[in-house]
């Protein structure tokens, strides 16, 4: 169901229906609002809505209300922490925003397959016309990057396999060398072949 | 070989891809330090020494708004805006700058012709990782953990020791790359996304 870069659970619930426009605003909306607000009632209120909205979306709940231990640690220290600083309403505060916002934040990416989320992405990145900036570059450059992630990931586990099987695990650093340069190959021939069909090859107009 | 716009745009987007690939990897563990090191930052500062300047500070960025707009690019698969609840907000922000101020000093080494360019490669990233990032890191963690600077400043010394080893590497592997790729470090002309 997870794939190392999707959180996307397919499903019909109203928010896997909603536009992700709403979705992203949602989650601007709610992290921000946690994160300058400064309440123990808005970060707390914004946490419930959040555990509220994602059991609407028809995942099961012990997928849509996980958290890594890394965040439970972390939210526990910074309590933690607070509560020896004298400030315990602080501590609620942060670790209540840390879990809203990633809650906030897989409302959208557990709900909005990869594809539209790349899609609104560059919508969304139109108005750098403005500021000079060419958006289907934009566009392109994402699409590749999107794109390119498996192949890196594979060379990766390559590189890695190829130094255990000689023995050289231990010598992280030394395996991370080859795939540099095969990202840097990978890069040079595909950009070679997008100038080949005349993409990307314009500055200023797409 | 002259670099073309669309060899440019290729490398910013491969290399963007390559730092999610280690954000997302398992750690290094470190002898003597329970917080193991990720590549993450190791790949921000090869996008500078790698790419150059321009090219590697695009790179990152690409990444950041790539995760920020909900790609689970970051580290511990994360993606979205909940890191700017998370404690690492500051170190995030800072990366560009780092691969940019990196980048910039190893181009400069390298087009003066200095010797010993393992050295300067090395400053140029322990520049970026220490005078960039760690300040960053510390001043975000001040903001998101509501705390002072010097425990914030101590949050960030478990660190220390991984990124000196990590500058060390990230020259190293440039280095190497460089001699592959003679001409991407030193070329002048800027990518313009």
């Amino acid at each position: 169901m997870r794939g190392v870069f999707s959180l996307y659970v397919p499903g019909d619930s109203v928010f896997h229906r909603l536009g992700s426009g709403w979705k992203y605003l949602i989650m601007f909306g709610a992290t921000f609002t946690g994160l300058f607000a400064q309440n123990v009632w808005v970060s707390a209120g914004l946490l419930a809505a959040m555990l509220v909205l994602l059991a609407c979306c028809r995942v099961s709940l012990g997928y849509a209300w996980h958290l890594p231990w890394g965040v439970w640690l972390t939210a526990a220290l910074l309590v933690g922490y607070q509560i020896l600083m004298g400030k315990p309403l602080t501590g609620v505060i942060i670790a209540s925003n840390l879990v809203m916002a990633i809650y906030a934040a897989r409302l959208l990416t557990m709900t909005t397959p990869g594809p539209a989320l790349i899609d609104a992405l560059t919508a969304a990145l139109g108005w750098t016309r403005l500021i000079g900036l060419n958006p289907q570059r934009i566009g392109l450059a994402i699409a590749l990057m999107v794109r390119s992630l498996p192949a890196l990931l594979d060379s990766y586990g390559q590189v890695r396999d190829a130094a255990r099987a000689r023995g050289r695990e231990r010598n992280y650093f030394a395996a991370v060398t080859p795939v540099v340069v095969r990202a840097v190959g990978y890069a040079q021939a595909t950009g070679q072949a997008l100038a080949a069909r005349g993409l990307g090859e314009d500055r200023v107009e797409g | 070989m002259k670099n073309s716009p669309a060899v440019d745009l290729a490398l910013v987007a491969v290399f963007a891809a390559l730092l999610a690939v280690f954000a997302v990897v398992p750690g290094i563990p470190m002898p003597g330090s329970t917080v193991p090191i990720t590549l993450q930052t190791l790949g921000v500062l090869l996008a500078g020494l790698v790419l150059g300047p321009w090219r590697g500070f695009l790179a990152v960025v690409l990444y950041l708004i790539v995760g920020f707009a909900g790609v689970p690019v970051f580290a511990s698969g994360t993606g979205g805006l909940a890191v700017f609840t998370s404690m690492s907000i500051g170190y995030l922000v800072a990366f560009p700058v780092a691969a940019l101020v990196a980048g910039w000093l190893a181009a400069f080494f390298v087009r003066r012709g200095f010797k010993g360019r393992y050295v300067w490669l090395t400053v140029a990233a322990a520049v970026g990782s220490f005078l960039i990032i760690d300040p960053a890191g510390i001043a975000g963690m001040m903001f998101v953990g509501q705390t002072d600077f010097l425990t914030a400043f101590a949050w960030n010394l478990p660190f220390v020791l991984g990124d000196a080893v990590k500058c060390f590497a990230a020259a190293a592997i440039a280095v190497a790359v460089n001699k592959a790729f003679p001409v991407l470090l030193a070329a002048r002309r800027a990518a313009a996304i």
